[in-house]
């Protein structure tokens, strides 16, 4: 192996050789440089890799010949090489990517980037805190020197500003390397660790000492400085601070965290929690991309610290913790810094260029999923560990911290995402540079194979080789092709997938893997009506089918949370796809984030921070009635009700499924929604009851579930859009689903059970026909349509059987679920919620009549009258679910009679009785066959009756009517169609109030507020700047020191 | 309970009974509320002379598919719902099919026609005839409400869904219909009883003076004839129900003909004396009366 010690020699040396060059000897410094550069990643991802694979031994390096602290010692360890190989590949990669700007400026440019390098280099390697101080000095020089590069004016007063900050840094660095030297005689760090000076006598030397390195990495609130050069500085300096830089300091830091002892790391746990939440919440008001990405680090860092205040809980897995986030997080935001430098605009907004480069499009979704720790990227792993371990050591509330932290810093980089794919691309782009393009590729598989060495070691096992995720992924490459040969490769994978699982399930996850993987594949008929290559729906939809594969897989609480967070990443991306659907789509994100990090914190939570944690565990939790049960199932439950849109959780819903396309509506509605029920059932089949300060939290979601369900239909009956029509009558749907669960009764589950399959089929069924009905008529308002029936005749039919079958009348299968609900609730105790219950039934009465009375009822509008009934691909999928909801109304016993077995051995009562085709419960009958049969005849010999009657009726034209004494001509007039519930509006419109929405706004609004009223304490100024860093150094030493001596 | 054929048979001749005394009955209410009112009013076979009339007409039009089948549904609705309760309890000819379902049926199957008669009205293109059905699935909403607090009220005291069973408990005496053994479910009852019978003060959905006649604007010859069958028909059925659950059922046609008159006639007393509610007047009235003795009844079994 070469020794590290070369890495500084080849830095320095290519400093001064390139300062002997001549001025016009360009090419040759840039060779230089570039030699140098790629010497010192060679050597450092040589030893990262001999390190990781054990072939090679951790080495000490004894300069001068001398034993420390009489010499400089350094050190290259594996998180040395892995810190090493980060700095000098984004070094290397920045010197590619700024090339034509460093050509430009000659040989002191490129000098002065080799030199930060090396400094950030020997920041990691050194062992002494004077040759750290050394350094430090050479990296403040070096970036201040690159900051000027940018042809940004305000970098000359950014850089200034910062060369101020660094000298107050540096005298801090100096006298606190001068008490140290004084308390402890030696400055070799390890000498410090071996005789730790905790608050008393040396306290100050060593605050001193920590401090300085802290504010070195920009802490919110002392940062204003910073802020300016990530905003003003060229995006290749940027992305070498950001990356490079805030990570050798972090580790510098850490360093000597290590050696103060375990009493100083409350203090970086605060001071990091403190600047992670602080400049998250003040990314939230930027618009400046470049500014926003420096909160985005300075947040990060933050995170990292609090992960270093936790090394005394965190043990072996503190590297892998560390260096998971550290890693991901300098190879993501040196990627989007770059992507910046591509992008001619300064507002977020105008990142809407990418849109012109799916490639980079692609990238910058990859470089958001890793800064917020989303699978299958390398953060993902090192969270989930961290989660448990601050759940295992009972530290909750920086759990809690750092969770809220987590999810501001989704809302503006999912926001951001949202304009880049939404908002219109105003700038006539020339196209990107193939450099900067390929230097953004590097980071992007750098970050990936992050994901996949992270993931190799993982007691949880990799999810880049699970099999699902994997076959998602493909469709990554396979692109190109068009959108039917991947339809139809779709298709056969879910069909695969079951066919192969299938017949390991018993028969609850039977039905979900049905329900949702071969529902899936029925849906996806509807999609091959959509011609061309569809770019991105594939991989999304997939990844959201691969979620959900796993999910129903899922063993552990890893591969559940896993699972949930894939199926919530691809249903996003697929939820955005719509063309209105940018707001809905990231109050999905954010409501669907929350819920899963309310489910990471109760999973934590359940572990005690053991893993792996199998699923079954949650059971004996609940059975040996720990205190921190009833909190576990709480959280849990949030998560899973977040999904389920359940009320108080329900305001994404009506946007995010009714602005989705065509065929995606019914996957997110009738296939994603049944997650949150899936979750719901393990959680109480595993937890069962439980009380919190005496309040049943079943009894508590059984209201939730009524009140679902009634609002649902309330809201649902005042719609004008058909599509939020049936999105608020999924809101209800669930609600009667989750009703049936809480009511923790046998025929309650199958109840929920009956919904699952019902719901599934008609409002996929739905969906696809109002969407059908959409895309001819290009608009989702029901009172600009009317008349359809004679035009798309099929489509009337599966809408037609579609609301017989929701609102439960005989003899269609919703009738079944009203049945096995009536009996359920018989054995409950539960009286008040079921009134809400019979309300929302003929309530929903109401909105189906109107969905399909307004649309294919009444008078045709003029304009429609020359339209087609839809695609054939979209009625196929229509058609099968026709036939299946008049099958499962028939033979309901065909799918539920060994579920109700199963979910009876469960509860150890008896299942109902499954004679012939009647089927018995203890307090009633019922026989679907005789149903179907009695009102088949009585109609057929009523509807003779009237044929034989009236067979010579003459059928009349449109206007063939008269009222008022007038006859109409005009469709408009004469349709009775909006405000179609008026009477209804005036009895319980109060109902409408938007009071969730009122609730929910005003939390971010005030954050935004507050984000804004924050920010003012950045006001350009040098001298503030200077004095804030004074301000916070000392109010944090009177806070940790003060009362000490 | 299984199926014999000859039941078909015997469910034929209890529909037939039951239209013609609907027939008859209807027709006798309309004449005593004539008489009330100082008028001659019309005689009790006017309703069979309408039919005939209706059949016969000549000038027939159809405005579409769902058009032509409305009255079918509706038709259907009334004579399924009919056909799913036992009409005379212990009469073996006269059970129908109920072996098909329970009383949870007969509560969804109401719908049955409600919503087949609605579609055929909305094809029909008439505004009238979809402001009608506005009114009418407004209203209902909130007036059947009370009557399924009050069935879930009464399967909770019988424990169970079954309507002979219910029939059943309540025989031996006056006093143990549940009448008198659940007074309030049953005056729970009897707010949805009076606000679904299409009977002032709840009878702005067929509303005969400001939009003729509602959801049927459109609808005659014989659409019109299987509709006013239903009119007859389905009242009784209805009330059928009550008279089970509420009012120790009819263990003969005698005593099923004074029952069911009786029961009917509080919709009509009740309609004589009030004038009509606007539809959300009605939705109040039933969420603020209704409603509150619904769950009351629901509380105290």
């Amino acid at each position: 192996m070469v020794s590290a010690i070369f890495i500084i020699a080849a830095g320095l040396g290519a400093g001064f050789l390139i300062g002997l060059l001549r001025e016009d000897q360009k090419g040759a410094a840039f060779t230089v440089a570039l030699a140098a550069l790629g010497f010192m990643a060679w050597v450092s991802v040589s030893w990262f890799v001999a390190l990781a694979s054990g072939t090679a031994a951790p080495q000490d390096i004894i300069t001068a010949g001398t034993q420390p602290p009489f010499a400089i010692n350094l050190r290259m360890g594996l998180a040395e090489a892995g810190l090493l190989s980060v700095i000098t590949l984004t070094g290397l990669l920045s010197l590619v990517y700024m090339a034509p700007a460093l050509r430009a400026l000659g040989r002191r440019a490129l000098a002065v980037l080799v030199i930060l390098v090396m400094a950030l280099s020997g920041l990691v390697l050194t062992r002494d805190i004077f040759n750290l101080f050394v350094f430090f000095e050479l990296v403040v020089i070096a970036t201040g020197g690159l900051v000027l590069l940018s042809d940004d004016k305000r970098a000359v007063a950014a850089g200034f500003k910062y060369l101020v900050v660094s000298q107050i840094v540096g005298i801090l660095l100096l006298i606190g390397i001068i008490f140290v030297y004084h308390a402890n005689g030696s400055l070799n760090i390890d000498d410090i660790a071996a005789q730790p000076m905790g608050f008393t006598g040396a306290g100050l030397a060593l605050f001193l000492l920590l401090i300085a390195l802290v504010v070195e990495l920009k802490p919110f609130p002392a940062n204003g400085w910073a802020l300016d050069i990530y905003e003003a500085a060229h995006p290749g300096v940027s992305a070498l601070v950001s990356a490079a830089s805030a990570t050798a300091a972090l580790y510098a830091a850490d360093k000597l965290f290590a050696a103060a002892g375990p009493d100083w790391l409350p203090l970086a746990t605060v001071l990091g929690l403190v600047s992670f939440l602080g400049a998250n919440l003040l990314g939230l008001a930027q618009r400046n991309d470049r500014r926003l990405l420096g909160y985005s680090s300075i947040g990060q860092i933050g995170l990292v610290l609090v992960v270093v205040g936790q090394r005394d809980i965190l043990g072996d897995a503190y590297l892998y913790v560390a260096g998971g986030i550290l890693f991901t997080h300098a190879v993501a935001k040196a990627g989007l810094y770059w992507i910046s430098g591509l992008v001619p605009g300064r507002d977020l907004a105008d990142w809407a260029v990418l849109r012109t480069n799916p490639v980079l499009l692609f990238a910058f979704a990859g470089f958001i999923a890793m800064l917020l720790g989303l699978p299958p990227f390398a953060g993902f792993y090192a969270k989930w560990d961290l989660a448990h371990a601050l759940a295992g050591a009972d530290r909750l509330p920086v759990l809690g911290l750092v969770l809220l932290g987590a999810l501001i810093e989704a809302g503006y980089l999912f926001r951001w995402f949202g304009f880049a794919l939404k908002r219109p691309n105003p700038v006539a782009f020339p196209g990107f540079s193939t450099t900067g393009f390929a230097v953004v590729l590097a980071a992007l598989a750098g970050g990936w194979g992050l994901g996949f060495v992270w993931g190799a070691g993982s007691v949880h096992g990799n999810l880049l080789l699970a099999a699902p995720l994997l076959f998602a992924l493909a469709f990554l490459v396979l692109e190109p092709l068009p959108a039917w040969a991947k339809n139809l490769l779709a298709i056969a994978g879910l069909l695969g997938w079951v066919g192969f699982r299938a017949p390991g399930y018993d028969p609850l996850h039977l039905v979900f893997a049905l329900v949702m993987l071969a529902g899936g594949a029925v849906i996806l008929l509807a999609s091959f009506a959509v011609k061309g290559e569809r770019f991105g729906f594939y991989p999304s939809a997939m990844v959201m089918y691969a979620g959900l594969a796993l999910l129903i897989d899922a063993q552990t609480s890893f591969q559940f949370f896993a699972a949930w967070e894939l199926l919530t990443i691809g249903s996003y991306f697929l939820i955005l796809r719509g063309k209105e659907s940018e707001p809905h789509a990231l109050s999905y994100i954010l409501f669907s984030l929350g819920g899963a990090f309310a489910i990471l914190a109760g999973f934590a939570l359940a572990s005690g921070g053991l893993q792996p944690f199998a699923l079954d565990n949650l059971a004996a939790i609940a059975e040996a009635g720990l205190p921190l049960a009833p909190w576990v199932f709480l959280l849990l439950a949030i998560g899973f009700l977040t999904k389920t849109a359940s009320v108080g959780f329900h305001i994404w819903l009506p946007g995010a499924h009714a602005e989705a396309e065509t065929d995606v509506s019914p996957m997110v509605s009738g296939i994603l929604l049944k997650a949150g029920l899936f979750g719901l059932w393990l959680l109480l089949m595993h937890m069962g009851r439980q009380s919190l300060f005496g309040v049943d939290l079943t009894y508590l979601l059984v209201w939730i579930g009524a009140l679902s369900a009634f609002i649902g239909a309330v809201l649902a009956i005042f719609q004008e859009d058909a599509k939020r029509l049936l999105a608020y009558s999924s809101i209800s749907q669930m609600g009667y689903a989750l009703f049936g669960l809480a009511l923790m009764n046998h025929l309650g589950w199958l109840l929920a059970l009956m919904f699952v399959i019902n719901h599934y089929v008609y409002k996929s069924m739905l969906f696809l026909a109002i969407g059908g009905v959409k895309e001819r008529t290009h608009t989702k308002l029901m009172y600009k349509m009317g008349g359809l029936i004679t035009i798309m005749p099929f489509t009337f039919v599966s809408v037609l059987v579609g609301i017989i079958a929701m609102s439960g009348v005989p003899p269609l299968s919703g009738f079944g679920g009203r049945w096995v609900f009536y009996n359920a609730i018989m054995s409950s105790e539960m009286r008040l919620p079921v009134v809400l219950i019979f309300m929302s039934g003929p309530i929903a009465f109401l909105y189906l009549f109107r969905l399909i009375h307004t649309i294919f009822l009444g008078q045709l509008k003029d304009e429609h009258r020359k339209l087609k009934e839809a695609s054939g691909w979209l009625l196929a999928p229509q058609m099968i679910f026709v036939a299946f909801l008049i099958g499962f109304a028939i033979l309901p016993g065909m799918v539920l009679q060994r579920v109700d077995a199963y979910i009876g051995g469960h509860f150890g009562s008896t299942a109902l009785a499954w004679s012939g085709r009647s089927i018995t419960s203890e307090f009633g009958y019922w026989n679907p066959v005789a149903i179907m049969i009695v009102i088949g005849v009585i109609f057929v010999i009523v509807l003779a009756l009237l044929v034989a009657m009236n067979r010579n009726a003459q059928k009349v034209k449109q206007f063939n009517i008269v009222f008022s004494a007038e006859r109409p001509f005009k469709p408009q007039t004469t349709h009775f169609a909006w405000n179609f519930f008026a009477p209804y509006r005036k009895a319980l419109g109060f109902l409408e109030a938007p009071h969730v929405t009122r609730f929910w706004g005003g939390i971010t609004d005030s954050l935004h507020a507050s984000a804004d009223f924050t920010r003012r304490i950045y006001t350009g100024n040098g001298q503030t700047y200077a004095a804030q860093v004074i301000v916070f150094v000392v109010a944090v030493y009177l806070v940790v020191l003060g009362g000490v001596s | 309970m299984s199926f014999e054929w000859v039941q078909i048979a015997y469910a034929a001749l209890t529909v037939f009974i039951v239209i013609n005394y609907g027939l008859i009955m209807t027709a006798v209410v309309q004449k005593i509320g004539a008489r009330v009112g100082g008028r001659y009013g019309i005689p009790v076979w006017q309703n069979y002379i309408d039919l005939v009339k209706n059949i016969a007409l000549r000038s027939k039009i159809s405005h579409g598919v769902m058009f032509y089948l409305g009255p079918v549904f509706r038709l259907t609705g009334g004579i399924g719902l009919l056909l799913f309760v036992p009409t005379i309890y212990g009469s073996v000819m006269h059970q129908n099919f109920a072996f098909a379902g329970d009383l949870i049926l007969a509560l969804y199957f109401v719908f049955f026609g409600t919503l087949g008669m609605a579609l055929g009205a909305g094809e029909s293109g008439h505004p009238h005839a979809a402001i009608g059905v506005s009114r009418g699935l407004a209203q209902v909403t909130a007036a059947e409400l009370p009557l399924a607090l009050a069935v879930f009220a009464i399967s909770l005291q019988y424990q169970t869904l079954s309507i002979t069973e219910i029939v059943a408990a309540q025989q031996g005496g006056l006093f143990n219909w549940t009448l008198f053994t659940n007074p309030i479910a049953t005056l729970a009852a009897m707010f949805a009883l009076v606000g679904t019978m299409m009977r002032a003060p709840f009878d702005v959905v067929v509303a005969p003076q400001e939009i003729p006649i509602g959801p049927p604007t459109e609808y005659h010859s014989a659409y019109l004839a299987l509709m006013q069958t239903n009119r007859v028909l389905f009242p009784v059925a209805k009330t059928v129900i009550y008279m089970n659950l509420f009012f120790g059922g009819a263990s003969n046609w005698g005593e099923f003909a004074v029952k069911v008159f009786a029961i009917y006639m509080v919709s009509v007393l009740v309609g004589v004396v009030h004038p009509r509610f606007r539809v959300e007047q009605s939705i109040r009235f039933f969420l603020k009366w209704g409603l509150p003795v619904g769950i009351l009844a629901i509380l105290v079994v």
